[in-house]
């Protein structure tokens, strides 16, 4: 069955959200400025931009679901 | 590694199995229980993975390992191990007045309501220095503000060794000028040798466990 456009979006915030959570977790290895600063700057963007797509499929979805009821219940009329 | 660590690498862990999870099986959210997962997995769990990790950082930013792992402060950790009490922050590292893995932030930071964060901000402008600005030489290194005896009072106010120390009451008014910052502790001719790394090349170093 072929994916729906929630299931991609899904797909990609995982796939963000397990990067960033990886990085950090490398981090996490070594003491110092450095890894302190890819976690910033890689981890830390990788996870939030994961999280918003994931909100952004949620959003997208319920708004083209209200879309699709509100058109069909106009055709109805 | 201790337990609060082992516990932060093994949520973080499980957060990256679940989130993995839910990615390569999204036909699962289709399932109200997969939904849930899913809220789980790719929200609740990111953000406290994400918050733990932070929280993490800075626990670690505060370790003397973590200062002294840049090349400009290796002179200052060896200051530490000199081997002659008139140095204070020897002294105080070496026998355990202060706690050897936070050594350097705990007389470094300000004992005030955002004392700590401000601590976390300069932090910040000396990392973009190390990587983005021009380094200074060691012995260049200054505070930014005169050192503060809140500081010391943060843990010798109300000691005996402090208050009934008789070099602090050679004049009536001396506590009271100490305690007030009106006398600084350190360039009063008292405590005065801190770091001091022009005497290093002069020292001898104590071995820990020797």
């Amino acid at each position: 069955m072929a994916a729906l456009p929630i299931e991609r979006r899904i797909r990609w915030a995982g796939i963000l959200i397990a990067a960033g959570l990886v990085v950090q977790l490398i981090t996490f290895i070594w003491f110092g400025p450095l890894p302190f600063m890819a976690f910033i700057l890689v981890s830390c963007p990788l996870v939030a931009i994961g999280i918003l797509i994931y909100l952004y499929s949620l959003v997208a979805t319920q708004s083209s679901g209200v879309e699709g009821q509100h058109t069909s219940r106009t055709t109805d009329i | 590694m201790n337990a609060p660590e082992v516990l932060v690498y093994l949520f973080v862990g499980m957060t990256v199995v679940l989130a993995l999870l839910v990615a390569f099986r999204a036909e699962l959210t289709r399932a109200q229980g997969g939904k849930i997962l899913a809220f789980i997995a790719l929200f609740i769990f990111p953000v406290l993975a994400g918050w733990a990790g932070f929280s993490h950082h800075m626990d670690r930013a505060e370790s003397t390992r973590f200062c002294l792992s840049c090349h400009v402060m290796s002179d200052y950790g060896r200051s530490l191990y000199v081997n002659d009490p008139s140095f204070v922050p020897a002294r105080h590292f070496q026998n355990d007045l202060v706690p050897r893995d936070h050594a350097c932030y705990t007389c470094h930071t300000d004992y005030t309501l955002f004392g700590p964060f401000h601590s976390k901000m300069r932090g910040l402008h000396h990392v973009y220095v190390e990587y983005f600005g021009t380094i200074p030489k060691p012995d260049k290194i200054k505070l930014y503000t005169p050192f503060n005896n809140r500081e010391c009072l943060y843990c010798h106010l109300g000691a005996r060794t402090f208050e009934e120390e008789p070099g602090h009451h050679k004049t009536p008014e001396m506590m009271a000028k100490i305690k007030s910052n009106q006398m600084s502790c350190m360039t009063s001719n008292c405590h005065d040798t801190i770091h001091d790394l022009d005497d290093l090349k002069y020292a001898t170093f104590w071995k820990e466990g020797q």
